[in-house]
């Protein structure tokens, strides 16, 4: 099932350069768009042309403002969710190796099962506590009041 | 074809018996055609600018036909209209024509901006959608790098996104963009973990991240049906995996149904409503990209890379990543948008549930196999 061929015949190294190449190109496209644009655009200042839109109304308020804190709640558990996908990765990849290597089934994933296990009880205590929702209205916070 | 691997055709398929795997990457093999590789250290860094600035290139390329064009032609064929028709042939110099009009827009900044921020933000979401595309086999020797990490790398760039969604939102000082930003970093965040789970049980299968090797795992026969060998291709061993990978994908690059960060019915445009000129279309073509980012992850990771018969590899390539992006187009014409707070359920009630099934019975079945 896993094929092996022969590794491409350049150093780790060689890749990340290339990777940083590319990050490099990725900016001098747009930077080089932003300079054509700047020299092709007009410019006609004008009185209120630069208020915030909000549907030709006279904009009111402003928007650095407090964020619910439910949000915060489903960002805390993207945090623990995404360190767990990281830690998973090596075992998926030396799944199949430990396998072929005669490794009981038991001890090749018993050990994953049971992480994964402790994460979704926590995912299900935040589905009981409602963290998993997005944000509710004050009427509907009433309602689930006992 | 010096230096790859050409296999010999398997006569009865068309598919190659041996795969197609590039031994040389792309920096490499455009050292030795210019013969830079004989400068030095300057020779290969400059070889390697060089090829990046290919890859880039063709991708901005393909975004470039996918913005003005095709999107406009096969929404006009879903809702039975014409579309541009005016300039050239079917109308493709609309490219030409769109791209000069955008450009030449005057640039209004709203009054409060915050401006590097502001600035910045378009610039983040495109070349984070660019750098994605230097670890995908295209096929044809158009690889720029094959590190151990690949599918992990992907991932990763790809999400820095959402930073730059959530910074053109936050600095736009701009209700409805506070709004769309917001709504595109907790979309972003509920569908990466399925999008990474499920990407997971093809690692079990592949046993490596490295995105070359995953393509060459793809080339054995599955079962043979009237002669045709069906390679094993991982959309056809696992295709409970390939549609949770492809909703999941929808959701992370935002289309519809998933596309409440921008829904023009509820936010005018979401994070880019006071975006306009060159900024406006350096996050337009950033969302583009990703969407081609996408479908070249679903493409690598279970259509088997640039594999397929007769045709050589970088036009299959081009092939399935323009399958998914058709995809994303038919979805937006046929299916209604969910809410914000039925897409957040569905991420975390439905997907992770059951991308984590699918990844333990996965593991499962593969171990009583084993």
């Amino acid at each position: 099932m896993c094929v092996r061929f022969e590794a491409p015949n350049v150093t780790e190294m060689n890749d990340w350069i290339a990777i940083g190449a590319l990050a490099l190109v990725g900016v001098l496209i747009p930077f080089g768009m932003m300079t054509v644009s700047y020299l092709l655009r007009p410019t006609v200042p004008e009185t209120s042309k630069r208020a915030t839109y909000e549907s030709g109304e006279i904009p009111t308020g402003g928007t650095r403002i407090r964020f619910n804190i439910q949000y915060y709640m489903v960002a805390l558990l993207f945090v623990v969710f995404d360190i767990e996908t990281v830690l998973l990765f090596p075992w998926a990849v030396a799944y199949q190796d430990a396998l072929a290597a005669d490794i009981p089934l038991a001890r090749a994933l018993g050990p994953m099962l049971a992480f994964v296990a402790i994460l979704l009880v926590g995912l299900a205590w935040a589905w009981r506590t409602g963290a998993v929702q997005w944000a509710r209205t004050p009427r509907q916070l009433d309602a689930d009041r006992p | 074809m010096t230096g790859t691997t050409v296999a010999a055709t398997d006569a009865a398929s068309g598919l190659p018996a041996v795969p197609l795997q590039d031994t040389v990457l792309l920096p490499e093999r455009i050292g030795e055609l210019t013969g830079l590789d004989g400068f030095g250290l300057g020779g290969e860094l400059l070889a390697t600018f060089l090829a990046a600035f290919l890859i880039g290139n063709l991708m901005l390329a393909m975004t470039g036909v996918a913005g003005p064009w095709a999107k406009r032609k096969i929404t006009a064929a879903f809702t039975d209209r014409i579309a541009v028709n005016r300039l050239g042939p079917a109308g493709l110099f609309i490219i030409v024509a769109d791209s000069v009009r955008l450009l030449s827009k005057e640039l209004i900044i709203p009054e409060n901006a915050d401006r590097p921020a502001y600035d910045l933000a378009p610039i983040v979401v495109a070349a984070s959608a660019l750098l994605g595309f230097a670890v995908i086999p295209m096929g044809s020797g158009l690889h720029l790098a094959d590190p151990e990490v690949g599918l992990a790398y992907v991932f990763a760039v790809s999400g820095i996104a959402s930073l730059g969604l959530v910074m053109a939102g936050y600095a736009s000082a701009n209700k409805y963009s506070l709004l769309g930003g917001l709504r595109a970093v907790a979309q972003n965040i509920a569908y990466e973990i399925p999008l990474v789970i499920t990407g997971m049980s093809v690692v079990i299968f592949a046993g490596t991240l490295q995105m070359g090797e995953i393509v060459a795992a793809q080339h054995e026969t599955l079962v043979e049906i009237a002669g045709i060998s069906i390679p094993t291709w991982y959309a056809f061993v696992n295709p409970f995996a390939f549609v949770l990978f492809l909703v999941a994908n929808f959701a992370e690059v935002g289309r519809n149904p998933f596309d409440t960060p921008e829904a023009p019915t509820e936010i005018v445009a979401g994070y880019q409503t006071e975006y306009s000129s060159v900024h406006f279309v350096l996050i337009y073509l950033g969302e583009f990209l990703h969407i081609f980012l996408g479908g070249a992850i679903i493409a690598t990771i279970f259509l088997g890379g640039p594999a397929g018969p007769v045709l050589p590899g970088i036009v299959w390539f081009i092939i399935k990543i323009w399958a998914v992006f058709f995809a994303t187009q038919w979805l937006r014409s046929a299916v209604p948008r969910v809410r914000i707070d039925q897409l957040i359920e569905i991420g975390w009630k439905g997907l992770l549930v059951l991308s984590f099934a699918n990844l333990i019975l996965t593991a499962v079945i593969v171990g009583l196999i084993a």
